[in-house]
């Protein structure tokens, strides 16, 4: 995948991401505290949700984005 | 309580740190950066626990739990910023670090002063570092002496407990610099996350037979109180506005707290930094064993007076097996160590490199510099405990003034990394404004507009009058100013 492609689409999940941990996608999507997962409260599992997928998408992104090459910054 | 047990477990955890915070010292050259970016060799393990540890502090390790128990789902705000706080550090490192090694650079405000000809910016930037570090410090020292006399039974008092854990954190930190605090918040990080989620795995199970009925039981007897955006100080409802701004603001400050961004020139190479900020999250899992201890002490017949001593409130009353109160200490004494320890090298650092050096335009050799480093290292300690013990107000309000306007360098920095059309007049004129603005409303809350983050008002006046009077003035050495960028943007590792 060419590396712009894969800035964008690093932008595109930040800003989603964003959204969702704050007004508007948390408080539409999950300002609740059921159903519970795992025992956590639903916005609280939603949160932790977040972080494990930014995780994730970090590592996707860098390991692409180190095959293809380019300045990055 | 057994205080014997809780004191030799306390004793032998500083001790311990003591001997991995000495080591190092003989690798680092005599040089400033040796002493303050360990030769720009850190390698992964250690830049991780560097950032890690140093962001998790006293304050979090107490406060985080704190803000569960009295604001409920507002708590949630703190793994909202720190989940993306740290990514643009991916972009910002790597061009930081190029841009250190070429010229020299050790601290952030150098850098921002060297592009523009302007040491009065270094010297509004170490001022502010200056003011805003000190109470920060302080503060974490009261941490580790509440923490010791709670747990003793008041067998070491508040003021013997923060001299003799900072005692110990200078020794370490004179002597190895930035390599004790690197091997030191590694070891201490590793404990800190080993205790947090064994606490919190444990104790909601004691109390409430699990994690899962705890907060059942809570949603039942407190309906509402797990949600976002949850309550204020006082437990009144707290607006969405505030709760997005504050995390918005947070996240746009993260990655350029002077401390933090320091690091970018301690690190092997680009491709350290890079790893350091993807694998960050997984240090941000910490929180969660954190604020679930804090949910904990919800139901408490009980309830502690201040919500920050809701932790050690638990430990006292929870009938937890000695062994386990002398862990949670030593896990207290890491959070605060391991924030204290950065703090207070990267303020004498930034004293002597900023203040000094570049602001009054006096270069220092070598050994001189470290000297006048490890001088001003032992007089930070010194005020910073003096406020600890003889300050009676609140501290926590007293950073809340002084750490807001840290913010606010944020568009200098990444104007001075990114954008070529900056001036050094805008740059200074985007400071001044932001830090008055952003002094202005947080002191002041009833003068605001709206009901969001001092902060933002703050970033708006900075944006703006950078923006404007770059636009207006000229550059004062625009040869360098070329050289400078385009360090910044060679391709990299």
């Amino acid at each position: 995948m060419p590396a712009r492609v894969l800035d964008v689409l690093l932008g595109i999940y930040l800003f989603v991401c964003a959204a969702c941990l704050v007004w508007p996608g948390f408080a539409w999507f999950a300002a609740r505290e059921e159903p519970f997962v795992l025992g956590l409260p639903f916005a609280f599992a939603w949160s932790v949700g977040w972080v494990i997928a930014t995780f994730l998408a970090l590592c996707a992104y860098h390991v692409a984005r180190s095959r293809v090459g380019g300045s990055r910054a | 309580m057994n205080t014997a047990i809780v004191l030799g477990i306390a004793g032998l955890y500083l001790g311990t740190c003591l001997l991995v915070g000495m080591l190092p010292g003989r690798k680092s050259s005599d040089s400033a950066a040796g002493y303050v970016a360990g030769d720009r060799a850190l390698g992964l393990v250690v830049m991780y626990f560097i950032t890690g540890a140093t962001i998790f502090s006293a304050y979090a390790f107490l406060g985080a739990p704190g803000w569960a128990f009295s604001r409920g789902g507002a708590a949630l705000y703190m793994l909202a910023y720190g989940t993306l706080g740290f990514v643009p550090f991916y972009f910002l490192g790597p061009r930081a670090a190029r841009l250190g090694k070429r010229y020299g650079f050790v601290t952030q405000a150098e850098m921002v002063a060297h592009r523009f000809s302007r040491p009065g910016i270094a010297a509004t930037m170490a001022l502010i570092s200056v003011l805003a570090f000190v109470p920060y410090l302080a503060l974490q020292m009261q941490g580790a002496g509440i923490v010791l006399e709670a747990m003793t039974g008041g067998a070491v008092d508040e003021k013997l407990g923060a001299l003799l854990v900072y005692g110990l954190v200078l020794v370490y930190v004179l002597k190895s610099g930035v390599l004790g605090v690197g091997w030191t918040n590694t070891f201490q990080g590793v404990f800190m996350l080993a205790l947090a989620w064994g606490m919190g795995l444990y104790l909601p199970r004691v109390l409430y037979g699990g994690i899962g009925p705890m907060f059942e039981r809570i949603a039942a007897e407190r309906p509402g109180f797990l949600k976002p955006p949850g309550l204020t100080g006082g437990g009144t409802p707290w607006p969405w506005s505030e709760y997005t701004s504050s995390v918005l603001v947070s996240i746009a400050g993260f990655s350029v707290f002077p401390h933090l961004f320091m690091k970018a020139f301690s690190a092997r190479d680009e491709r350290t930094i890079r790893r350091t900020v993807v694998l960050y999250p997984s240090f941000q899992l910490f929180v969660v064993p954190i604020l679930i201890l804090g949910f904990a002490g919800v139901l408490l017949a009980n309830a502690p007076e201040r919500a920050d001593g809701i932790l050690p409130h638990l430990m006292m009353n929870a009938d937890v097996p000695p062994v386990l109160v002398g862990l949670f200490c030593a896990g207290a004494l890491a959070a605060s160590m391991s924030s204290g320890d950065a703090i207070a090298h990267a303020t004498a650092s930034i004293v002597v490199r900023d203040g000094w050096v570049t602001a009054l335009r006096r270069p220092l050799d070598a050994a001189t510099e470290r000297l006048a480093i490890r001088i001003v290292l032992v007089a930070v300690v010194a005020v910073s405990y003096g406020l600890a013990v003889l300050y009676t107000g609140s501290l926590v309000e007293l950073l809340l003034y002084a750490y807001g306007p840290i913010v606010q360098f944020a568009p200098a920095v990444y104007a001075t990394l990114f954008w070529r059309r900056a001036t050094g007049r805008g740059v200074q004129a985007g400071l001044i404004a932001g830090i008055a603005t952003n002094i202005l409303f947080a002191s002041n809350a009833d003068l605001r507009p709206f009901d969001v983050h001092a902060g933002v008002y703050g970033l708006a006046a900075n944006l703006t009058a950078l923006v404007l009077v770059s636009l207006l003035t000229s550059h004062e050495d625009e040869e360098r100013e070329r050289e400078f960028l385009a360090t910044s943007a060679e391709p990299g590792d």
